[in-house]
């Protein structure tokens, strides 16, 4: 039993980071059926820039408030870089060369951290505890104080982009820009302006992400890549309409790679993309996708 | 004697000298090596590339005769990109010698290659146990090696676990070299009629060892051999689990990076395949110098001091010959003799028969003992 509850935390607290990845992902496609495809490598920068900022002494939340701020204008450039310009070319380019244009930012950004902090893998210091070994012990099982941290910002995330999205006029503008750009435009919403905030907001995603997960991992430039591939994942499995169906979708995806790597550690990452896989062959809305009615 | 006899004599020195001096030949060795790609790739890369690009500074401080230039090339541990830049440097750049890679497999690709093309190979810090036994039978072999080799550490942290530990466990990668490490293990356990408690494996990409950590928990485990290429993965989960094995493995855990990252109380004790020994004099002044030369970039003693070795072999060869004459390279190469090395490295490495810079008794086990690695007692 207590392996069984140490599984379902650390896999839980991995779910979260998906999650808040995937949330960032879900914002972005719901209004402009676009997405960041380096939405793992802004994480990853974030991981960085609060990781150097701690080091060289600022003080915690000065360093997640900076952090933010940086992202927040990361996401605005990358509109203004890599998405703008391709609604200028109009017919000239192709539908899907925002693909190119994201991740061609991303690898930038790689290299730029690569160039900036080298190579090799980084430790970043905790946030939320003294030192890195913080465990707390809840019936028998082994919980760092930075997971439970994970776990609670991902809860308060989500409720707060529920909120945003379903009782904010700022949300519903989005929805307007999703259902239709030229109504909303008469409407009076500044569709340039929700397109602007999407891409901060899921920047912003990333960044809390970034922030977060730092402490538990080995940064490097390149582990954003794979956290793009199981956010993807994770958006898929859960809806990429229903900002509830990612949180599920991303802690179901955790808990099962914390569990596959514990039956089969061989094939430990295969199972949850093959369970993926399966669940869009059978539902390719996604397990959720149809609770809340995709309004494009 | 005339004003234009004088003058034509003078013309004649000066085109006799200058002459003399175009007769001095650069030579050209090509460095082939991972700088970048996954961390340890780049750790292992850039830490030997350090030790060399130091014995080729101490190199042109001396005097020796011959100039030598180095021409260094990142293959980003892709062995598609390793045979390209290889080509270049015999086509293009037409080397005199190459020395590189840290993936065996990038080693195993170009290898082939330089032995058709007569170019003598110093192969390092690349591990697999094959590297040099699969060319020594040519006549004559132009692929030698300056690094650990991965049956060597093995053998001796296989004696030193049956001997000392009842349950031993495995983590490996299942990358082509954890799957390699995890058999040769496996046979190695065999071999001393020994059995491992739990063989857990894990992706390369992979961010958190718990499950696995519990499964050697649960087998009781007293020694984790830890054979993944993110060295310190494995030390995350031990607090969580309250459960501390001893930890020993690949020569990776000797690097200042993974003492970084986990901390030095949780490193404290671990074990791995060694072939510096900063317990001794020599070790320590190369160590100072590789501080000051590199600051905070100079992370890994062991893998700087084979970088090294593997220059100075190098480049006393180049100057023994005095051209870019491969041939007589690599016949200098196999009888060099009088190195001073830093690493466990033999004054005289090479033989005909043997082109490996260490052999089974110049590996020894390393141990992190406040804050450095020193020879396990």
């Amino acid at each position: 039993m207590t392996n069984f509850l140490q599984l379902l935390v650390s896999g839980v607290a991995m779910g979260a980071i998906y999650t808040l990845t995937a949330k960032g992902l879900f914002i972005a496609h719901l209004a402009t059926h676009r997405l960041n495809f380096g939405q793992g490598d802004f994480m990853m920068v974030a991981a960085f820039l609060v990781m150097a900022l701690l080091i060289a002494g600022v003080h915690a939340l000065l360093a997640v408030i900076l952090v933010v701020l940086a992202l927040c204008v990361m996401g605005y450039l990358l509109e203004r870089i890599a998405i703008r310009p391709l609604d200028a070319l109009a017919e000239r380019s192709t539908p899907y060369a925002w693909v190119l244009t994201t991740a061609g930012i991303a690898l930038i950004l790689q290299n730029l951290v690569e160039l900036v902090w080298g190579g090799s893998a980084q430790y970043a210091p905790p946030l939320f505890s003294q030192s890195r070994d913080s465990v707390v012990i809840v019936m028998g099982v082994g919980i760092f104080v930075e997971e439970i941290a994970i776990i609670v910002v991902a809860f308060l995330v989500v409720g707060a982009l529920y909120w945003f999205l379903f009782a904010s006029r700022w949300g519903k503008a989005v929805y307007a820009v999703a259902f239709n750009p030229e109504a909303a435009n008469l409407l009076g919403v500044d569709v340039r302006g929700v397109i602007v905030l999407v891409f901060v907001i899921a920047s912003v995603l990333a960044g809390v992400a970034g922030v977060l997960i730092g402490p538990l991992v080995s940064l490097h430039p390149h582990i954003g890549l794979v956290f793009t591939i199981k956010a993807l994942a994770v958006a898929s499995l859960g809806g990429f309409s229903n900002p509830v169906g990612i949180l599920i979708g991303g802690l179901l995806f955790g808990v099962a790679e914390a569990f596959s790597n514990y039956w089969d550690s061989a094939f430990g990452d295969l199972y949850p993309l093959l369970f993926v896989l399966a669940s869009l062959a059978i539902k390719p809305s996604g397990l959720f996708g149809e609770r809340h009615a995709d309004v494009r | 004697m005339s004003r234009i006899s004088k003058t034509a004599a003078a013309v004649g020195l000066s085109a006799l000298f200058a002459g003399g001096a175009l007769a001095q030949e650069t030579v050209k060795v090509g460095v082939v090596q991972g700088l970048s790609g996954p961390p340890a790739i780049v750790d292992f890369g850039e830490s030997y590339l350090q030790g060399l690009r130091l014995a080729h500074k101490d190199y042109e401080a001396s005097d020796a005769k011959t100039k030598i230039e180095l021409i260094v090339y990142d293959d980003e541990a892709n062995p598609q990109r390793a045979v390209s830049v290889v080509q270049r440097l015999i086509q293009n750049d037409e080397v005199a010698a190459v020395i590189g890679t840290v993936s065996s497999g990038n080693v195993l690709a170009f290898a082939p290659i330089l032995q058709r093309a007569e170019i003598p190979l110093i192969a390092g810090p690349s591990i697999a146990t094959n590297i040099t036994a699969q060319f020594i039978d040519e006549d004559p072999s132009y692929i030698f090696r300056c690094s650990m080799v991965e049956k060597f550490q093995i053998d001796a942290m296989l004696d030193w676990a049956a001997e000392t530990f009842d349950k031993v466990g495995l983590v490996h990668s299942t990358t082509g070299y954890g799957n390699v490490a995890a058999e040769e293990i496996q046979k190695g356990m065999a071999a001393r009629d020994k059995e491992l408690v739990a063989v857990e494996a894990a992706a390369p990409g992979v961010n958190d060892l718990t499950p696995q950590m519990i499964r050697m928990r649960d087998a009781g485990a007293e020694l984790v051999l830890n054979f993944h290429e993110s060295f310190e993965l494995i030390y995350r989960p031990m607090a969580r689990l309250d459960y501390r094995p001893t930890i020993a493995g690949n020569w990776g855990l000797s690097s200042m990076k993974v003492q970084e990252i986990v901390g030095a109380d949780a490193i404290e004790g671990t074990v791995m395949g060694q072939a510096l020994d900063l317990g001794e004099e020599k070790a320590q002044e190369f160590d100072a110098r590789m501080r000051e030369e590199y600051g905070s970039a100079y992370r890994w003693p062991v893998l700087a001091a084979l970088g090294y070795d593997a220059g100075q072999i190098m480049f006393k060869a180049v100057n023994e010959v005095g051209t870019a004459d491969p041939k007589a390279i690599r016949d200098a190469l196999e009888n060099i003799d009088g190195i001073d090395a830093v690493s466990a490295t033999p004054a005289q490495p090479f033989s005909e028969t043997d082109h490996e810079c260490l052999n089974p008794e110049h590996v020894f086990l390393g141990v992190w003992k406040d804050g450095a690695v020193v020879r396990l007692q």
